[in-house]
């Protein structure tokens, strides 16, 4: 029992005097970066870009959308070569957690349209998948340099301005795709009628996962916030925003386009059966 | 031309390549797969319970059918019965009434035999008085000496004598 006093009170001396050396040890003589600098930097990346293999200056968040891309999709090659041949009919743990995750989109993109889900459901996934794991992907913490030579944690994708309008965007235009398929011009008019929708879906990601990440950037700013803090608005924050925001865009993607892609009769049906006597319940049956 | 907030086309352009190469490689690596494994164990245990639903309905129509004839056959015997029991009735009625005739016949023609031979005694005894009769007179007539009644008598009582003899 004493040793493990002693080794409890070592542990102890060993964390204030570390705690103590953090704060008055001197930092590099780089040129500080003020709270406004890295706020205003965070939402514009005006001077913490990267380069992207020499091809051009890009945002970081360009980067972290390719390496999220390049993890997902090593990640389902695995699954694929190694799982997915090996699946039964009685299924195990990671077997019921993949098809749960397919088997959610694919009811979701069924429900919302129940004619034409496949490429629904195809996309949904892909758009659900790629928000929770480049939501969660900040926290991973890898580091990028920028041209201006200062290191930085590569943020979410759709941080980024540019990464928000292409998936609002994006999913826009396959909702559009839905109302033609569907309903040919009349789906298009549809579609159109809610000329808002791109513009609100990529400034609804680009707003939840920037605030996301100014939180966390002002939290990370002050050394003193740095203890247990970012355990909550760092983790719990950013599982939160994975969720809500996979789970939003998706579902709204999935409404809108069953929506515009629900078939209705022509008018001119309607028009002749106005000449029609009305047909009575017991004639219908 | 610089558009606020830094939105850069370049840049939409190639996160829309990217999330482009994510939607389709997750699709064939994983959604597609495991959808497809969905599919079949669905229509595996669709074949299953239809093929049960099948076996159910095959063995209540065959139960069906079993009771069926069970129930044909249980009034086929109750038909059989009844006309065994008829049949078996009309026979004793008819042996009873061919006993019957028999019985009459019979009688009938004993009570005519025993008509003709009571006749037939009848008829001999009085050709016998006939006979005697006459020999009595024959005898009277002949030997008219002596008392008649005597002599009728010692007559008589001779003959019975003989007759003993």
């Amino acid at each position: 029992m004493k040793q493990h006093k002693k080794a409890l009170v070592l542990w102890l001396l060993l964390l204030v005097v570390l705690l103590i050396g953090a704060l008055i040890a001197p930092s590099p003589q780089l040129p500080e970066e003020s709270i406004q600098e890295t706020m205003r930097d965070a939402v514009l990346h005006e001077t913490g870009q990267i380069d992207l293999f020499g091809l051009d200056v890009v945002n970081p968040g360009l980067i972290s959308a390719f390496t999220v891309t390049a993890m997902l999709l090593a990640a389902a090659a695995v699954i694929r070569i190694f799982v997915i041949p090996r699946f039964r009919y009685q299924p195990g743990r990671l077997q019921m957690l993949l098809e749960e995750l397919v088997g959610m989109f694919d009811r979701m993109a069924k429900s919302s349209s129940p004619e034409m889900n496949r490429f629904l459901g195809a996309y949904i996934f892909a758009a659900g998948a790629y928000i929770f794991v480049g939501t969660l992907f900040e926290l991973f913490g890898l580091q990028a340099v920028t041209t201006a030579g200062r290191s930085i944690t590569l943020p979410a994708p759709l941080s980024d301005i540019n990464g928000a309008i292409a998936l609002g965007c994006l999913s826009y235009l396959i909702i559009l795709s839905g109302g033609i398929a569907n309903n040919g011009l009349r789906g298009v008019g549809r579609t159109l009628k809610e000329f808002s929708l791109p513009i609100s879906m990529s400034f609804r990601l680009f707003g939840a996962l920037l605030s996301g990440l100014l939180v966390t950037e002002l939290v990370y700013y002050y050394i003193q916030l740095s203890f247990v803090l970012p355990v909550i608005v760092g983790v719990l924050f950013t599982l939160l925003h994975a969720l809500i925001q996979s789970y939003v865009l998706t579902m709204l993607t999935a409404l809108f386009y069953g929506e515009v892609s629900e078939h209705t009769p022509p008018k001119e049906k309607a028009k002749k059966r106005k000449g029609k006597p009305a047909e009575t319940p017991q004639q219908a049956s | 031309m610089n558009i606020p907030l830094n939105i850069d086309w370049q840049q939409i352009l190639l996160h829309l390549f990217n999330f482009a190469i994510l939607a389709g490689g997750l699709y064939l690596l994983l959604y597609k797969p495991v959808r497809q494994f969905m599919e079949k164990r669905e229509a595996h245990y669709r074949e299953m319970e239809e093929a049960a639903a099948q076996r159910k309905a095959e063995a209540e129509q065959l139960k069906a059918d079993y009771e069926a004839k069970l129930q044909q056959a249980e009034v086929e015997i109750r038909e059989r019965q009844e006309e065994a029991r008829k049949a078996i009735q009309a026979s004793t009625q008819q042996q009873l009434e061919e006993a019957r005739q028999q019985a009459e016949e019979i009688l009938t023609s004993a009570r005519a035999a025993a008509e003709r031979s009571r006749e037939k005694a009848i008829e001999a005894s009085k050709q016998e008085l006939q006979d005697l009769a006459i020999s009595v007179a024959e005898k009277l007539v002949l030997s008219s000496d002596g008392d008649t009644f005597d002599q009728f008598l010692d007559l008589a009582e001779r003959k019975g004598g003989n007759e003993q003899s």
